[in-house]
């Protein structure tokens, strides 16, 4: 009798409370379905057929680990805001004779029921859309789809007991709010005597620092491995000043708009702007985090999306001929034996050779030093400072531009790929040579190789200059001889390249030692895989980060309506009329919801610069590209945000209005 | 011609899909002068509040009208009740109704900052006003940082500030302590004598008895009404005692 008993109040709370526990539910239920997908995928029997399918995994699994911790950190948020407002519901059943380990018993009712509902559903939706979600990533990664259908108890497994865990986190957590509580202040209206925000300068000051401090970083970071490292610092200090000036700068900013007697005390400034210093007390932190969110989300998925659509450039740029031979230590002669070599190992499988590349060279890192150029190890590869010389003997160049040139023991031509080097004299470790000419184009650099550091090619007389290069940057030690370079291009089949590629590194080993061959049709389906699993990714964590988005919206709606109900009415008693009550009502909640975007689109702005040199390490050079997938994105998420908002307001007029 | 005069006012409640009906007022007709501190007395549920929802234009009435200087509240288009209302009327709640994100000052200006006032003016408006209130000490506060006393004399200086013609209070002293109640009463008076209007709801015989006419409902209906004249308080008092002892006890009409 009394379980029944408990387990009926239990579901008439969750009736009661059904405008905010359908949307938790649904939450629940989208994110046990996204996490089942995901770890779905990554165990599934169908991506073996992928051809870097542990690389595929390894993406998916990541996700799968991002998802988990997201749903946690999310269903936990949104649970504490949902106990938050029901304090003085148990405060009331307390008063009326429940002891506290009845509440207990209630609540674990209600978690019981959430929860089961939640998560059988989550996961039977999850089953259900799963061959669609194995379909659109096979489709994504260009690979056929297999029939069958698959259901890995694994997945199951890994749902269940993540869910249930936060589950029990969250009941935890509610039985520690109802024991710390008394009755008469569980049964306070929460929003009695509300102190105004005090202003905090201090993080006022320390969100405008630490939000300089990351659009600073951003800007200035030229070279794409610098930024690969220091990007995660600047996110996390944009993410500071984000949370910083959200809570503390704006209530400044609006005591200061206050304090202008002038603006403050007109009919249409005079409510919002007292109004906006409460709203953003209460909403500054799920403001920040929309905020936040929001950009990750444009972020994430226009980089994706344009690593995506730039998959053929990207291609292109890591590997610029169909297939390319490279080999370290080759004497002139045995140049022209793998040239030869190659040229039959082409022939034999009846392939032609187009826009041929082939060169001896020499590379060094080196490091500006003042006026100098100084020896660095490959580790100061990611220094801003660390440059990339190229060197090159005026035969090879005059062979492949067509040119006569002819070169003094200490002159050089030199072509910048990145960053300039002025002047016509340049020194490497004390051996000076003098520039002849800056060349304004340079038929044979490589893309992929340049751009990641400044870079530059040096055309000298010979193999001895380079020689004398070698011997000023690292003093004594045998060079060994210049490596050698074979590209081109062919009209053959995907699978005659794929062959032909197999054929060159079977039998260069015969030829020579230290041989490299690379093919872009061979590596083809591994760029597809990768790329497109991130940008599988990218939709995905897009979803869910959207998801969580509409929930925090839906939930600031609805506080904001109860908030809203009793200063709407005083207001009207006054002498406000219906319509100014709206209009300053309608204005505030706009700029409240607005904001946010806002400010996501200004964190773009600031790090386009930075994006656009990570991209460049996934060989992404197209930045029109990437501009255009982030407008769209941003376009359509900003379609997708005014839709929440309208549907959701209309939840908060009919509270506020009621 | 009075202040006020209040018509045949009949009020009927439907319930939201137009089963039950209830009648709040049946037919209630009475005036006010100008200068008169009129208080309405009946129990909980007779039906006061409706009356002055009525009064206040905060609500339609089902039959009957409410005249202002002659003119009928209700036929004032939707779009200007508002500022009618902040014109010509001024209200004091028994929950104060003060706004929590606004200091008293400002919640005391909120009316004049509708009307377009400039600050300066407000000010000069104010100064008086908070004098009499013995609230200027306490301008810069904010709601919550004062005494309920408190908060509802700055709700009267809200009142006040616009010279309104008639003050409509709702159990003013409702949400107060004897002390405060005793203070703000005297207040009433002082306000009163100083030449303005004001129909105060109640049920606090003490309330009442500064008033210089009383006004019994019941039932929706006006029962009774007692004159001060120049009796003391003490008198009026046992006289509104007496009444609301025969209107509980079902009695006919009595004098």
């Amino acid at each position: 009798m009394s379980r029944f008993f408990y387990g009926k109040i239990a579901l008439n709370n969750i009736k009661r409370n059904s405008k905010t526990y359908i949307p938790f539910i649904l939450t629940c239920v989208g994110a046990v379905s996204l996490f089942y997908n995901m770890y779905f995928l990554s165990v599934a029997k169908d991506i073996g057929s992928v051809s870097d399918n542990r690389s595929l995994r390894l993406i998916l699994r990541l996700g799968a680990v991002v998802v988990g911790i997201f749903s946690l950190i999310f269903l936990f948020y949104t649970n504490s805001f949902l106990i938050k407002q029901r304090k003085k519901e148990f405060g009331l059943f307390n008063v009326l004779g429940m002891e506290k380990k009845h509440i207990a018993r209630v609540m674990f009712y209600e978690t019981l029921m959430t929860g089961t509902g939640g998560i059988v559903t989550g996961v039977l939706l999850g089953i259900l859309v799963s061959k669609l979600m194995i379909l659109l990533l096979l489709k994504i990664v260009k690979f056929k789809a297999t029939f069958g259908f698959e259901v890995p108890v694994e997945a199951i497994g890994a749902t269940v007991i993540l869910f249930g865990a936060i589950f029990i986190l969250n009941l935890v957590y509610n039985y520690s709010q109802v024991h710390r509580t008394k009755p008469a202040e569980l049964l306070k209206s929460p929003n009695l005597g509300e102190r105004e925000p005090k202003t905090k300068w201090f993080a006022t000051i320390v969100g405008v620092l630490s939000l300089g401090a990351g659009y600073y970083i951003a800007l200035t970071t030229e070279s794409p491995l610098v930024a690969l490292n220091i990007f995660f610092f600047a996110v996390i200090l944009v993410i500071i000043g984000t949370y910083c000036l959200f809570t503390a700068g704006s209530i400044a900013f609006l005591k200061m708009l206050r304090k202008n007697k002038k603006y403050y005390y007109r009919a249409n400034h005079f409510a919002s702007v007292s109004g906006m210093i409460y709203r953003m007390k209460q909403n500054a932190v799920g403001l920040s985090n929309i905020c936040i969110l929001s950009t990750a989300v444009i972020i994430m998925l226009s980089t994706t999306f344009s690593l995506y659509i730039g998959m053929e450039d990207e291609l292109r740029n890591r590997y610029p001929r169909n297939i390319m031979v490279s080999a370290r230590n080759v004497p002139a002669e045995k140049a022209e034996e793998l040239n030869r070599f190659i040229g039959e190992q082409v022939e034999s499988v009846g392939a032609n050779q187009k826009n041929i590349v082939y060169y001896r060279y020499m590379s060094f890192i080196v490091i500006k030093s003042g006026q100098e150029y100084v020896f660095g190890n490959s580790a100061g590869y990611a220094y801003n400072n660390s440059v990339l010389f190229t060197f090159i003997t005026q035969e090879d160049y005059n062979r492949m531009e067509n040119a006569q040139v002819s070169l003094d023991d200490n002159e050089m031509l030199l072509y910048a790929v990145k960053g300039k080097i002025p002047g016509d004299d340049i020194s490497f470790n004390g051996l000076k040579f003098s520039i002849r000419e800056h060349l304004s184009s340079f038929s044979i650099y490589e893309q992929s190789s340049s751009i990641l550091a400044q870079s530059n090619y040096a055309v000298v007389k010979d193999t001895k200059t380079i020689r004398k290069v070698y011997s000023a940057l690292n003093g004594d030690g045998d060079m060994g001889e210049l490596s050698y370079y074979y590209g081109f291009d062919t009209d053959a089949e995907k699978d005659t390249q794929i062959e032909l590629v197999r054929i060159l590194r079977q039998k260069l080993g015969n030829v020579t030692k230290d041989g490299f061959v690379e093919g872009a049709e061979h590596e083809r389906d591994g760029f597809y895989t990768i790329y497109g699993g991130l940008f599988f990714l990218g939709i995905f964590l897009g979803l869910l980060f959207i998801m969580a988005t509409v929930l925090i919206i839906y939930y600031k709606q609805i506080a904001e309506g109860f908030d809203d109900r009793d200063r709407f009415n005083i207001m009207q008693k006054v002498g406000m009329s219906r319509k100014e009550i709206w209009k300053s009502v309608r204005s505030q909640v706009l700029t409240v919801f607005f904001i946010p975007l806002g400010a996501a689109i200004v964190h773009l702005a600031f790090a386009f610069k930075v994006i656009t040199r990570l991209l460049l390490i996934f060989n992404l050079t197209n930045i029109l590209l990437y501009a255009g997938c982030t407008l769209l994105v941003v376009f359509v998420f900003a379609v997708f945000y005014t839709a929440v908002y309208s549907l959701t307001a209309r939840t908060y007029y009919r509270i506020v209005s009621a | 011609m009075p202040l006020l005069e209040v018509k045949r006012l009949k009020k009927v409640y439907t319930t939201r899909f137009g089963g039950n009906t209830v009648q709040a007022l049946t037919n209630v007709s009475f005036t006010v002068e100008k200068g008169e501190f009129t208080a309405i007395m009946g129990e909980s549920g007779s039906g006061k509040t409706t009356l002055l929802n009525l009064i206040a234009a905060f609500d339609k009435p089902t039959d009957g009208e409410v005249l202002l200087n002659g003119k009928s509240i209700h036929s004032i288009r939707e779009d200007e009740i508002a500022a009618f209302r902040r014109d010509h009327l001024g209200f004091v709640f028994q929950d104060f109704n003060l706004l929590d994100t606004f200091s008293i000052q400002d919640n005391i200006f909120l009316p004049l900052v509708l009307a377009g006032k400039s600050y300066e003016e407000m000010n000069r408006e104010l100064a008086p006003i908070a004098k009499i209130l013995g609230i200027s000490d306490i301008l810069s506060k904010f709601p919550y940082e004062v005494s309920g006393g408190q908060k509802q004399r700055a709700a009267i200086a809200r009142a006040l500030i616009t010279r309104p013609e008639i003050i409509l209070a709702d159990e003013p002293t409702g949400a107060l302590d004897s002390h405060a109640t005793e203070s703000l009463l005297k207040l009433f008076s002082e306000i009163n004598k100083a030449g303005q209007t004001i129909l105060m709801v109640t049920h606090s015989i003490k309330a009442a008895c500064h008033a210089g006419r009383v006004l019994f409902i019941k039932d929706g209906e006006l029962f009774h009404q007692l004159y001060r004249g120049s009796q003391l308080n003490a008198e009026m008092y046992q006289k509104i005692t007496d009444t609301l002892t025969m209107i509980a006890a079902g009695g006919e009409r009595f004098e």
